[in-house]
């Protein structure tokens, strides 16, 4: 798989293996799956000396706006990964450019709920073989690896 | 595009305010990218890159870094940033 510039405006990726085109296709699905991790997708924003009370105003008037920013950017990269859904793109993908901030937002999604949804641990994530394809959970490892793979290319690439 | 956005940061006190100043505090968590996360600090924090890599490291090895300090309302503010780009930050009430 490369990941490449191929225009002021716009990013390419191709020569992907069906395996990872078909995680990538299931990217929005995945990061549209809030309920499995919400806790860690809207964490508490007071620490131990903080206001308590703010608990109540962040939950009525910030989340929602959170809610609303995470649906937008899953919407964009659901949109660029529709080539890649209906099949008639040979591996390859165009993202454009100024849609790279809501890819790095909607990885982390998909990301966040795997690793909460599947119960992996920091012992998992930093585990480099390869994981046993055959299992439920040796599938959410290679997915969780592929999605940060992608993550370190497009943060390089904003960089 | 993303809707997260850059917001100018001072992070100095009023010399009149006599409140305690408030703390964003940010966690490790085993998912997010060290890359990323020195990312974030910079686009939202403002941070050159090596004072930003310096606080992304302070959070992987001690668990957490303070990573600003002043009014309550933008501590706020740089909260709910944070928190869009899915990292773990809270406000704690710093001693006088």
């Amino acid at each position: 798989m490369r990941f490449r510039r191929t225009s002021p405006h716009a990013w390419e990726l191709d020569d992907m293996h069906p395996l990872f085109a078909g995680l990538l296709a299931e990217l929005p699905e995945v990061a549209a799956a809030h309920d499995r991790a919400s806790g860690r997708l809207y964490p508490d924003p007071v620490g131990k000396d903080g206001p308590s009370e703010m608990r109540a105003d962040w939950g009525e008037h910030v989340r929602p706006e959170l809610e609303c920013l995470f649906a937008s950017n899953r919407e964009i990269v659901a949109r660029d990964l529709a080539p890649l859904a209906d099949g008639d793109c040979s591996g390859r993908l165009i993202i454009p450019a100024d849609h790279l901030d809501a890819w790095l937002n909607v990885l982390n999604q998909a990301r966040l709920i795997t690793v909460e949804a599947n119960g992996l641990d920091e012992a998992d994530l930093d585990n480099r073989e390869f994981p046993d394809l055959a299992t439920h959970r040796g599938m959410a490892l290679l997915r969780t690896h592929f999605y940060a793979h992608l993550q370190e290319l497009m943060v390089e690439a904003v960089s | 595009m993303s809707e997260t956005g850059t917001i100018a940061l001072t992070g100095t006190r009023d010399e009149t305010d006599v409140a305690a100043p408030w703390n964003v505090v940010v966690h490790n968590d085993p998912v997010n990218l060290m890359s990323y996360v020195t990312m974030v600090f910079q686009r939202v924090l403002g941070f050159p890159r090596d004072k930003a890599t310096r606080h992304m490291l302070e959070v992987h090895h001690k668990g957490r870094s303070l990573v600003w300090s002043g009014h309550r309302e933008r501590a706020e503010a740089i909260i709910e940033q944070l928190h869009g780009y899915l990292l773990l930050a809270t406000l704690e009430q710093a001693e006088l």
